[in-house]
């Protein structure tokens, strides 16, 4: 028997009288609202670990091993590279929620993005070919080409048709137009059809796999031996792989991309027109129509944009070194993805829809992505017969968090009695 | 009338206790000081209107009552008893009873499951029959002619309010307060609210009658308290003080005689600006609204629609700028560089031929109060670029502030936190700048206090005259048609029945809107 009802001023000091039953009166000030903006993101991030630490204690796993992990997740190289990829991710999404557009088809836009990329960079920037097993040997100097596989029955080579630096630069281009047309798809049934873009988005990621999977396994299926055997691609030529930063996993191109992206999506977004217009399309777009502008054109417009800012995403990870091919998806639990077009939603409402809050948060929820992958393979390691296993302990700390922030930001937002 | 139920029956045994009794109330906001030191003590058995320009301060003294924003300092008692209102929901528990100028309805809802939220008769439990039932008998003990039925966006703007009227009533108040919630009701409608208000006095209830229009003041209150700038300046019974008096403690020395906007008939020829030929238009139930309007506006003129509200003037506007299909006729602007044929063109084409509107929904269609008033101005395609200047938009936002006296915190405040008043000026001074060669106006001066009316109007009739705008002002408030149209053609049922030059006898125009 819960009564929703909004009231005026969204301040952390509802939730405080809320909580006192009334009996505190708050006042309003500008410190409770900035305590609001930055008070949900901390208390949602330490009750939703709170939570997954009870969680974890009453499965069966110590209280010393989540905190070393967890912790051992803020320091952790592989962070960097989530952050990056997150932050290129949630700047795009943070631009489509803003003009309350609900993006949450980021994974499929990463898939597309991937597919795009890695169709360029298979087949237009490189090729693989079959060669004799006799003239393998001649071909080993040869600038721009590699062995893929040196199996003396039918060995295959790659060969680099264009500058490796063009070749990259198209990968990006295509993954980008692949990622921001696939969410075209949606952005057209909501603004011209109604379609709630909630649902189609979600779906239209499983379709984006389901289509990625046959791609990859039949089209795209590369020659080698191990490429026929495993139903992937070949690897791609290693001239068009980005570069690795020293000692790390970041690569230097997707450091740049979502540098880029972010200025970019900053300025676009406080100093055109285009994004005033996203933004009154999130508060108000009978505004938009009233003084003659088509707000169904915004709808489009967000979903390009983080379209294809996932795009890019996708093809950054498929042309990390540590990965360099596409393979068929075994699990949906376990794409290629990481997840991470679902992570960054929490990354962008985290960020409270702020631009220049997602970096910072981007970095936390990376901590805590990889913090709980930590913890996933130690607690399979150490504890076999855990009834927890897999994927889901990764996400028991992220989905908490995301739990409290939701239930936070409604208890804040809107002010909840129970009546009889 | 068996009204018992709905009005307090003990009629106030001790007449000294104030129901109501602010005491030394403070309220500020980021930049702003609402109220000042606030004194007011409201008795039952009484009608108190509080009276005050936009911006005085009427409606945060109202919803501090109601428990919307907490006082800085003071204190409210109720019947004699501190109390320390936290909620609407609080105050509502108390007999405090709010009905605004904007419907606080769920338009989702139907008027049945919106009542039934509200009312403690009944649960989540009951059936929303037996609420049906019991709206239906109480509708007919007052008069009220609503289907509980209907969905609620599917009610007119005074239905709506009969609506929040008759929740009030049901609620048991002990006080009811209207914020200028009767100042966009029809007269007839006006009238009917006056006798359920007179007869909740009667019955010892209390009211707060919260308007900027004075008439409306003395028409049926018995005391009034002034507010400008937050703070109290007069309380008085009516009949004590004059309304030149009255005027002068509510603008202060921003008080002239508010007349002679131009009263002189102009002769106004030369080329036709806007031609309507036979133009149909349908309403939200799909039936026709307006049926074969045929209309001439030429440069420089003003032509004021009358009409009592709902007979088809909002369709039209509505067409005229794009907004809605329309099925048969055209509509052809001149302007300075050609004619054009807008039919159906869509509002990008129309507004691109500087054409200014403002719509009868501000709130919902003309600007987004969750935005600031530098992205609501902004976000005209006439007023920035692609990249856009945001020095020159605050500058703008500063003069046009300053031009109709809006009171704000800054120029980066949210439009939200503006009251109703202000945010309509912010609204008229972007349509205005943005009508170069029409405006289109639905009650362009509704929620704007006597002096700041008079200012819209007199601006309307000015750049008419210097610049050759022509407008369509559309109103329910006949004298605004009379004040501000050189012609005024009257709208019943979809068809003009009248054409009157300005000057016209008011009783002439009445009697074609009726009939």
């Amino acid at each position: 028997m819960v009564v929703v009802k909004r009231v005026s001023a969204y301040t952390i000091c509802d939730l405080l009288r809320l909580l006192s039953g009334g009996k505190l009166a708050v006042r309003s000030s500008r410190a409770c609202f900035d305590l609001y903006y930055v008070g949900i993101p901390i208390l949602s991030i330490g009750i939703g670990l709170l939570i997954s630490a009870i969680i974890f204690y009453t499965v069966g796993v110590p209280l010393d091993l989540f905190i070393n992990e967890i912790g051992a997740g803020f320091q952790s190289y592989q962070t960097l590279r989530y952050s990056v990829l997150l932050l290129m991710l949630s700047v795009g999404l943070v631009m489509s929620f803003k003009a309350s557009v609900w993006n949450v088809g980021a994974e499929g836009q990463m898939i597309w993005g991937m597919l795009a990329g890695g169709f360029v960079g298979l087949f237009i920037a490189s090729c693989a070919i079959y060669v004799s097993p006799s003239e393998l040997s001649s071909y080993i100097s040869v600038p721009g080409v590699e062995v893929l596989d040196a199996s003396p029955v039918k060995p295959v080579i790659s060969v680099l048709r264009m500058n490796p630096l063009l070749g990259q630069l198209l990968m990006i281009l295509a993954a980008m137009l692949a990622g921001g047309l696939w969410a075209l798809i949606p952005a057209f049934l909501k603004a011209y059809v109604g379609i709630d873009e909630v649902a189609s988005t979600l779906i239209l990621n499983y379709v984006a796999y389901q289509v990625y999977n046959h791609l990859v396994a039949y089209v795209m299926r590369g020659l080698s031996v191990q490429a026929r055997q495993f139903l992937r691609t070949d690897r791609l030529n290693s001239a068009l792989l980005f570069e690795s930063l020293p000692g790390t996993t970041v690569t230097l191109q997707e450091v740049i991309l979502s540098l880029l992206f972010f200025v970019s999506m900053l300025t676009l977004y406080k100093y055109t027109s285009i994004g005033l217009r996203l933004r009154v399309a999130g508060s108000n777009p009978q505004l938009l129509r009233s003084v003659g502008i088509d707000e169904r054109k915004y709808v489009l417009m967000a979903m390009l944009l983080s379209g294809m800012l996932a795009g890019a995403a996708g093809v950054s990870i498929l042309a990390n070194p540590g990965i360099g091919k596409l393979e068929k998806i075994a699990n949906v639990v376990t794409p290629p993805t990481f997840n991470l077009g679902y992570t960054a939603i929490l990354v962008s409402w985290l960020s409270m829809l702020d631009l220049r809050l997602v970096p910072v948060y981007a970095y936390v929820v990376a901590s805590l992505f990889q913090g709980g992958g930590l913890l996933q393979s130690e607690v399979n390691a150490r504890f076999p017969g855990l009834s927890l296993t897999g994927a889901a302990l990764t996400y028991i700390p992220i989905g908490s968090i995301l739990l409290v922030y939701v239930v936070l930001r409604v208890l804040v937002d809107y002010s909840v009695r129970f009546r009889r | 009338m068996t009204s018992e139920v709905f009005f307090p029956s003990n009629k106030s045994t001790q007449a000294q206790t104030p129901v109501v009794s602010v005491c030394g109330l403070w309220k500020s906001f980021p930049g702003v000081t609402a109220l000042r030191d606030v004194n007011l003590d409201v008795y039952a058995g009484e009608i108190h209107a509080i009276l005050g320009e936009n911006g005085a301060g009427k409606s945060t003294l109202v919803k501090t009552l109601y428990g919307v924003y907490v006082p800085d300092k003071g204190d409210i008692t109720i019947n004699g008893v501190k109390a320390v209102i936290t909620s609407p929901l609080d105050a509502m528990r108390r007999g405090l009873v709010l009905v605004s100028q904007v419907p606080q309805l769920i338009d989702t809802l139907t008027v049945a499951e919106n009542l039934a939220l509200s009312l403690r008769q009944f649960s989540l439990m009951s059936s929303v029959k037996s609420v049906e039932k019991f709206l239906l008998d109480k509708e007919e003990e007052y008069g009220i002619r609503i289907n509980p039925n209907t969905e609620v966006w599917k009610l007119s703007y005074t239905q709506k309010q009969l609506v929040e009227v008759l929740r009030a009533l049901l609620l048991n108040a002990t006080l009811v307060a209207f914020d200028e919630a009767t100042t966009l009701l029809p007269s007839s409608e006006k009238r009917k609210l006056y006798d359920f208000i007179r007869l909740f006095r009667l019955k010892g209830g209390a009211v707060l009658l919260i308007t900027h229009k004075i008439p409306e003041a003395m028409e049926i209150s018995d005391r009034v308290t002034v507010l400008r700038k937050g703070e109290v300046v007069g309380s008085f019974k009516v009949g004590e003080v004059s309304i030149d008096q009255i005027r002068l403690m509510m603008f202060g020395e921003r008080f002239t005689q508010p007349s002679s906007t131009g009263n002189s008939e102009r002769c106004v020829e030369g080329r036709e600006a806007i031609v309507i030929k036979d133009l149909w238009v349908r309403g939200d139930y799909g039936t026709y609204a307006v049926k074969g309007v045929s209309l001439t506006v030429h440069r420089g003129e003003i032509l004021g629609i009358a009409g009592v509200a709902g007979n088809g003037q909002l369709e039209l506007v509505q067409s005229l700028a794009g907004l809605r299909r329309v099925e048969k006729g055209n509509v052809i602007l001149h302007v300075k560089d050609g004619n054009v044929e807008v039919t159906n063109k869509g509002p990008a084409v129309i507004r691109d031929l500087g054409v200014g509107y403002i719509p009868d929904e501000p709130i919902k269609t003309g600007i987004s109060i969750d935005n600031t008033i530098e992205e609501n101005l902004a976000i005209h395609p006439k007023l920035s670029s692609f990249l856009i200047n945001w020095r020159a938009v605050k500058d703008l936002a500063s003069s046009l502030i300053s031009k109709y006296n809006v009171t704000t915190p800054s120029t980066t405040a949210r439009v939200k936190i503006l009251s109703g008043g202000n945010l309509m000026k912010i609204l008229i001074a972007r349509e205005l700048m943005v009508a170069k060669n029409v405006l289109l106006a639905y009650n362009p001066t509704r929620s704007l206090d006597e002096v700041s009316a008079h200012y819209v109007r007199r601006l309307i009739r000015d750049k008419a005259l210097n610049e050759g705008m022509s407008a369509v002002v559309v109103s329910e408030d006949l004298d605004e048609v009379m004040e501000v149209g050189d012609k005024i053609a009257v709208i019943n049922s979809g068809r003009l029945v009248g054409f009157f030059r300005r000057g016209v006898d008011r009783g002439e125009i009445e009697r074609v809107m009726v009939t």
